[in-house]
């Protein structure tokens, strides 16, 4: 302590000295009239001094290691040192997202591992370890035909997308004509309704009988055949496509096409010899997209056949079957629900490659 | 092998015309260069040929055959591209049979001819590389594999050089003037490069604005070029231009008179706005005039800029001191200024005052309004009689 040392600061060692009067200057108490110590701490905290009390700022007197926790410590060095604190924060958000995503995957497992009637106080681990659920929901309900019916389905929207969004995505990537941002405008206002307000308009109509169509479904209705779900999950998974695929395929130089036109394709000729080739990540990303989304889609999904797997009622019907009116085999839905994710985790890995580079690649479009 | 035959043809894209009106009959096997400045519509009149573009209006003719209408496919054409446009998932081999394969020739047939093409362009050993792999000259001679395997009746190569470097354009230039006399295809080519066009084609057609301004020989257009545009666009540097005034007994221009009888040039009167046209190299140092059979009258100049080239130096040439380095006039077209060219080994320095003379055989008349050649060269004043130039160049 020197003698220009402000005021308040001798103030402080001043009470500091009162409180533990061993580790303090003593000479460094000026006449300092009594009742500023008690302004002092009115100012600090709003409570009047006590015998004993520590003062903020009591530690910065000090010197500041020799007291610190080991929080402290830790701290100090990441305010010198910002990688550590980004990596921790790395750590702590992935820690986060990995437990809030996987950890319903591993729930799941626990309470398909458990045996039936036992699923109170699964925590971590299941009661019983009973690994014949995975059989059993193929023997309790067909699963495997509900799983067959939404590949089928998944794929017959994949494929419709894809072709029409293919299409589209040529005419608003590669050509100009008139009302081209309009209807690009559209087709995104389009894509914006909740696909719930299409659903009572549908269901009405497939439920209507088209003569053209009794040759094929019987009755002349939509209503529990795969077109009562590949129709509207299509057209409402259809924008997005178009947008992916109208970005890569207007990326793909005007020459190459010329190229292949001289060289006696036809225009739609060009478009599937050498420009969706050439788009292949952008091609792969939409259609992987369409086909989860079809794959998991719920809404129509439920309402657009009567559940039974012959009446092309897709995997979601299926789960659900396991749910009977006085017992629910929540082990079997647990089952079934880990089989049904296999088929689009397995697509996910395969593509993902594809995907990033589809998705990254269409956002820096130059 | 077939003649091209063009018909008023015309291109619209909305208020724009990108080709007004042009008719040219190319013959069976002739190489003929669409030459001018960009966006003078020459690739739009070449994509007409091909296919990849509809004529607003117009008919366009490939051997007999009204092709007009046809998709570039069934045209019998190939086509050369200026950024090559090699299919870049294919390796060499499939992009040259590409056209074959799409025609489903048998696998023999179609690898004895990719072979074939392969080899004309100097390929072999290459067909399993993908295109990526290659360098750009590489690239390009796959590109003209591609359209020769076909054996098509018309070559359309738009601008196949302008991406390469200098020293590789110039080699693939004499390369492709060997596949034309090889294959003796008929041959319409794209370019901007004047050297390109002077020395390959048969006939050259110089367009602007979607005009046909010329058709005709490499060296007619040179010598005897029919407008304005074509004199100032064909040679480099470009034609020195004077403006000038048709007086009694000649061309009266701000710094000099050029002696002719106005009366024995048809459409030339006195009193019209005449412009005159002289190349570099036929302005000449006085001292050299006795070596002209006929040269105008002495002009007073300054030299004001040297560039020598080597081969020879270009001299910027003042003609009036009121002029003196105007950097708002084109040297070309101020009628103060005039540029010449001499042999590097004259002696001549920036800043001197030298008096020139015009090769009276090689000045070129235009009219300053229309643009319209009016004569090229001046006979001698002694004969006063009008005449063509005297070129034996023409082909």
């Amino acid at each position: 302590m020197t003698d220009d040392t402000p005021p308040d600061r001798s103030d402080r060692a001043e009470q500091s000295a009162e409180s533990d009067p061993g580790n303090h200057d003593a000479a460094a108490t000026e006449e300092v009239p009594a009742h500023w110590h008690h302004a002092r701490r009115m100012t600090d905290g709003g409570q009047p001094a006590k015998e004993g009390d520590v003062l903020i700022g009591e530690e910065s007197d000090e010197e500041a290691v020799l007291d610190r926790g080991p929080f402290e410590r830790w701290a100090s060095k990441a305010i010198k040192n910002p990688e550590r604190a980004y990596k921790s924060m790395f750590y702590t958000a992935t820690i986060f997202f990995l437990l809030t995503t996987l950890f319903p995957f591993y729930w799941l497992l626990m309470v398909a591992l458990t045996p039936e009637g036992r699923q109170q106080d699964i925590i971590l681990t299941p009661n019983g370890f009973n690994p014949g659920a995975f059989i059993e929901v193929f023997e309790v309900l067909p699963f495997h035909w509900y799983m067959f019916n939404s590949f089928v389905i998944a794929t017959a929207s994949t494929v419709i997308v894809l072709v029409i969004g293919s299409l589209a995505g040529y005419a608003f990537g590669r050509l100009d004509f008139r009302g081209k941002l309009p209807m690009m405008l559209l087709v995104l206002v389009i894509s914006f309704f909740p696909p719930a307000a299409f659903f009572i308009p549908l269901n009405d109509l497939f439920n209507t009988s088209v003569f053209l169509l009794e040759p094929i479904t019987g009755d002349g209705t939509l209503y529990n055949t795969p077109g009562a779900m590949v129709l509207p999950l299509s057209a409402i998974f259809m924008p997005l496509a178009i947008f992916i695929l109208t970005t890569f395929y207007a990326q793909i130089p005007e020459g190459l096409e010329d190229a292949a036109r001289v060289e006696g394709t036809t225009r739609l000729g060009a478009l599937f010899r050498v420009i969706i080739p050439l788009s292949a990540p952008g091609v792969a990303t939409a259609g992987v997209l369409t086909f989860i989304a079809v794959y998991n889609e719920f809404f129509f999904s439920f309402l657009m056949t009567d559940g039974q797997p012959e009446n092309w009622a897709p995997l979601l019907e299926g789960i659900l079957g396991y749910q009977g009116q006085y017992e629910v085999l929540y082990h079997l839905m647990a089952a079934s629900s880990i089989i049904g994710v296999i088929p689009v985790a397995i697509l996910v890995v395969v593509a993902q490659e594809k995907i990033v580079s589809g998705l990254t690649a269409g956002g820096l479009k130059e | 092998m077939a003649r091209v035959q063009l018909e008023h043809v015309t291109k619209q894209y909305g208020e724009e015309t990108a080709v007004d009106d042009i008719s040219l009959e190319i013959e069976d096997g002739e190489f003929v260069t669409f030459v001018g400045p960009s966006g003078c519509g020459k690739s739009t009149t070449m994509e007409t040929v091909a296919g990849l573009t509809q004529p607003t209006e117009g008919r366009v003719y490939i051997g007999e055959d009204d092709v007009t209408t046809l998709a570039p496919k069934d045209r019998g054409v190939a086509m050369v591209f200026q950024n090559i446009a090699l299919f870049p998932h294919m390796d060499v081999f499939d992009n040259i049979s590409f056209g074959l394969r799409l025609r489903t020739y048998d696998d023999a047939e179609i690898e004895r001819r990719v072979e074939q093409a392969a080899d004309i362009v100097q390929l072999e050993g290459m067909l399993d590389r993908m295109p990526g792999e290659m360098s750009g000259g590489q690239q390009q001679r796959v590109g003209i594999a591609r359209a020769i395997v076909r054996n098509p009746d018309v070559f359309l190569m738009d601008e196949p050089l302008a991406n390469l470097d200098a020293k590789l354009r110039v080699h693939m230039r004499t390369e492709l003037q060997r596949l034309h006399r090889e294959l003796g295809a008929t041959i319409i080519y794209v370019t901007h490069d004047q050297a390109e066009a002077m020395t390959m084609s048969n006939r050259i057609a110089v367009l602007n604005k979607g005009r046909l301004q010329q058709i005709a020989p490499p060296l007619v257009c040179y010598n005897e070029p029919t407008n304005l545009f074509v004199a100032g666009f064909i040679g480099s540097p470009s034609m020195n231009f004077v403006e000038g005034n048709v007086i009694e007994g000649g061309l009266e221009t701000n710094n000099f008179t050029v002696d002719f009888d106005p009366s024995q040039i048809p459409g030339v009167t006195v009193g019209d706005d005449v412009t005159l046209g002289v190349r570099p190299e036929d302005v000449h140092l006085v001292r050299y005039a006795d070596s002209l059979a006929s040269s105008t009258d002495p002009i007073d100049a300054r030299s004001d800029v040297l560039e020598p080239m080597g081969d020879e130096i270009f001299v910027y040439l003042l003609l009036s001191d009121a002029e003196t380095g105007s950097m708002d006039q084109d040297p070309a077209t101020s009628p103060n200024q005039l540029l010449m060219s001499v042999t590097p080994d004259t002696a001549i320095e920036a800043g001197q005052d030298v008096d020139i003379v015009l090769d009276r055989s090689k000045i070129h008349l235009f009219d300053t309004a229309t643009g319209e050649a009016l004569v090229h060269g001046l006979t001698d004043r002694s004969e006063q009689e009008p005449g063509t130039t005297p070129t034996e160049a023409d082909s």
